[in-house]
């Protein structure tokens, strides 16, 4: 398997198994980071409107995706 | 229709449920029939652990891509194990893989549909009267789930051949 060191370019692999997979793969993560970053911000007292700023995105998208799981709207 | 199915054909499908649970998944995907069927002491489990696809091989494979793709991440320069021990440092432990974890029902993924499909279609043609564990591990192994033969390129075994066998003799 490929370790980090020897880098391929995969999001440029002209193989698209591999291409594609490592897209998905980096969406899965920074879903995953969003979460922790969004839960870590709300704690902080940032308001939607600061992480949606942050994010780039809109401050509906934002409260959507986050408020209702998290509880704090 | 489940009646045909043999007690431990039975007992996979059931226990693919909490395979999926396992491995946070919300769906039960063709790997998590497979990892049951590892543990089933039936003819599919026996062809599987002769073939070197054991449970804790396949879940240890299984956790390399799922819920998150170590391998994939990889391919693009990130190292997952060094952005989880940052994440845990700021976090605390388990951190990134904190996630919701699947409560209640979890349901069958489409292409495990599939796989059953596959299995029905099998006993069908060959006109058995019981479904057993090998059907089953037929299924799953007909369907072509990216995932499946990743983990068996990994692992090193031969799928058509598994597969072929699995299909079984008719007195199966």
């Amino acid at each position: 398997m490929a370790t980090p060191t020897d880098v391929t370019t995969a999001a440029a692999a002209d193989d698209p198994d591999i291409g594609l997979r490592a897209i998905r793969a980096l969406r899965d993560l920074a879903d995953r980071l969003e979460v922790l970053q969004v839960g870590n911000a709300r704690r902080r007292g940032w308001s939607w409107q600061q992480i949606a700023d942050a994010l780039g995105v809109s401050k509906q998208a934002v409260h959507k995706k986050h408020a209702i799981s998290r509880r704090d709207r | 229709m489940l009646e045909r199915f043999t007690d431990e054909a039975r007992w996979a499908i059931t226990h693919a449920q909490e395979e999926a649970r396992t491995l946070r998944s919300s769906r039960i995907e063709p790997v998590h029939v497979l990892l049951a069927l590892t543990r089933e002491p039936g003819r599919a489990g026996q062809l599987l652990r002769a073939a070197g696809v054991d449970h804790e091989r396949l879940t240890a494979a299984a956790r390399r891509t799922a819920p998150l793709d170590a391998d994939a991440l990889a391919t693009v320069g990130i190292d997952l194990d060094q952005v989880r021990a940052a994440t845990e440092a700021a976090f605390g432990p388990g951190a990134l893989d904190r996630g919701a974890p699947p409560s209640g029902h979890i349901r069958f993924a489409d292409a495990s549909k599939h796989a059953l499909a596959q299995t029905v279609g099998l006993v069908g043609r060959r006109h058995l009267d019981r479904i057993d564990a090998g059907h089953v591990l037929f299924g799953v192994l007909a369907v072509a789930d990216p995932l499946v033969d990743r983990l068996f390129q990994q692992l090193g075994t031969d799928l058509d051949a598994l597969r072929e066998q699995a299909a079984g003799s008719d007195a199966a």
